[in-house]
């Protein structure tokens, strides 16, 4: 006797009882995120738009020559995203505000790896070649990386690059935070270094916010009241202060829930004891039953006059 | 070949004043010229040394200042009759090792600053507080209390680098007067190209550009743009080329590659 309609609902409700109930149930989503990053406040009231931060970056993580010259300001013109033979990148946008001198008031924006406290990327890479250090890095390591481009689907940045051009050793490309030059060397990160106004500031990440807040506070009229990155997914070791709101400078409006809490929330729900296996290859197997006996009802009526 | 002579070194000299336009008598000296005696020729200003010296010091860190507004702080100096008149240095050289340990890009920045104590009048737009040290003076320098950057006791105190060019800056935008760019205040330090050049002992012209063009690409694709190149029209008022109707580097230069 096979699976009839009434059945068949009785086991689909069944079952959808048992995953409404096991995600109740699975362990809460734990943030881990380390306790006391490191990171860079971006004050973009400060930012020249002098490129010199493309420029050290370059240098420091010894990536290819630019196509066009660091001291090449036309770049500005088009909006740009770091890429596979660029970590940051400077953006211009303006306001329509005109200074004393009739200029465009421009807004300079860099753009890097925000280093997520719980970044989306590592949560996707299968392969652990994404890690978020102690110190609030997130880390690439090549030798594990097997080239999925996970990462690029799950950062909500839209920052790691792929370097297709480059087909037997391709690499996934993002600001490493200069992770060596902070940890082992003692320095500061190529961009916070070389920076003529200061408009990056280098430090603990708790110091940042208590710095942000202050300069907020100290001329509330220079400043949007948003540090963006201090939320946002969860917080970012990168984070900035500007005088524009931050949607007019290309900055994404994200939830403040950590990315990796949903999509790991439903991951581990779905695999706890390995019961979502098991109820649907329990259902195919009925579903397969069910339909071999119809199947063989039906050949046996039609034997002799079908074929 | 005669005409193109002075044709590669006008090109040559574009080309580089392109580029390098912070320091083109420099480059241009070592590529193009045969060396006219670039050394000899050097003015130093009486107070150079002494403003080398100046800035070579690293003076103590002063850890605390006096917290007053910045009327408070004029009002004080005017009460105590400090002025303009009153500055020990007019040249000040701002190379301070502070900054050099991190960075050799630029060349110093030579501050004229009784030019800008004249200018200003006013003491405390630049010396803005003083140390708490009632021994102190009343005006240090910027390196005295500005040093190196991000120091966790002091997150709002800025570095050295960052303080000079917020300030000067800053100021130069407000007054809408003084460079805001980078070569406006610093000499480029432009590489020695004597190891750069790769020429055969006596090259052709053709041969002298496309050296040029080999890392300079940029200055050529201008060139390219420029009325130099694309000037087609009469040139009356050109010593032999005044029957001519078409001029310009593309229609007749030997080398216009």
């Amino acid at each position: 006797m096979g699976l009839n309609r009434r059945d068949f609902f009785k086991y689909v409700t069944v079952a959808g009882a048992a995953v409404a109930g096991s995600g109740q149930s699975a362990q809460a989503w734990q943030s881990r995120a380390p306790s006391d990053p490191v990171g860079s406040l971006v004050d973009l009231t400060r930012c020249i738009g002098c490129r010199k931060c493309e420029e050290a970056c370059n240098r420091v993580n010894d990536l290819p020559a630019p196509d066009q010259s660091f001291e090449d300001y036309t770049v500005l013109n088009r909006k740009r995203r770091p890429d596979e033979r660029a970590y940051t990148v400077i953006n211009r946008y303006t306001s329509g505000m005109i200074d004393e001198r009739d200029q465009l008031v421009p807004t300079f924006v860099k753009l890097q790896c925000m280093h997520c406290q719980d970044p989306a990327c590592v949560s996707a890479c299968i392969a652990a070649a994404l890690t978020k250090k102690e110190n609030g890095t997130v880390h690439y390591d090549v030798t594990k990386c097997i080239g999925c481009r996970y990462c690029m689907v799950a950062c909500p940045f839209e920052i790691p690059a792929y370097e297709y051009h480059n087909p037997i050793t391709p690499k996934v490309m993002k600001c490493t935070f200069c992770y060596e030059r902070v940890q082992s060397q003692n320095k500061l990160p190529g961009c916070a270094e070389i920076c003529p106004v200061e408009a990056i500031t280098f430090g603990r990440r708790s110091d940042l916010l208590k710095v942000a807040h202050d300069r907020i506070k100290s001329n509330p009229g220079r400043y949007v009241d948003h540090v963006y990155g201090e939320r946002e997914v969860g917080g970012t070791s990168w984070m900035y202060l500007s005088a524009v709101p931050f949607e007019k400078l290309g900055f994404n409006t994200l939830p403040e829930q950590p990315i990796p809490r949903l999509s790991e929330t439903i991951q581990h729900s779905l695999f706890s004891y390995m019961w979502s296996p098991i109820v649907l290859f329990g259902m195919i197997g009925g579903v397969m039953w069910a339909s071999k006996d119809k199947s063989d009802r039906v050949e046996n009526g039609k034997k002799g006059g079908a074929s | 070949m005669i005409r193109t002579g002075p044709v590669i070194i006008g090109f040559m000299m574009f080309a580089l004043v392109g580029f390098c336009w912070c320091g083109p008598a420099l480059a241009a000296a070592d590529v193009t010229a045969p060396k006219p005696s670039v050394e000899k020729v050097v003015w130093t200003a009486p107070d150079q040394e002494a403003a080398k010296k100046r800035a070579a010091q690293v003076v103590p860190f002063v850890e605390a200042v006096m917290d007053e507004c910045r009327l408070c702080r004029q009002q004080r100096l005017r009460d105590m009759g400090l002025n303009v008149k009153d500055q020990t240095e007019s040249y000040y050289l701002l190379n301070s090792p502070i900054i050099r340990k991190t960075e050799d890009h630029y060349g110093p920045v030579r501050f004229m600053h009784a030019k800008h104590a004249g200018v200003t009048k006013d003491c405390a737009l630049c010396h803005h507080y003083r140390p708490v040290d009632d021994t102190a003076m009343e005006t240090t320098r910027c390196s005295a209390c500005h040093q190196k950057p991000f120091q966790k006791d002091h997150p709002e105190r800025l570095g050295l680098k960052a303080a000079y060019h917020q300030q000067c800056m800053g100021c130069h935008k407000e007054m809408n007067n003084g460079p805001i760019d980078c070569a406006g205040c610093h000499r480029k330090n432009v590489p020695d190209h004597k190891d750069k050049i790769n020429l055969a002992a006596n090259p052709e012209p053709s041969q002298v550009t496309s050296e040029c063009l080999r890392c300079h690409k940029p200055a050529g694709e201008d060139m390219l743009k420029s009325a130099h190149w694309l000037w087609k029209g009469p040139s009356p008022y050109t010593l032999k080329h005044r029957k001519e109707v078409e001029l310009g580097k593309a229609t007749i230069a030997t080398n216009n590659f």
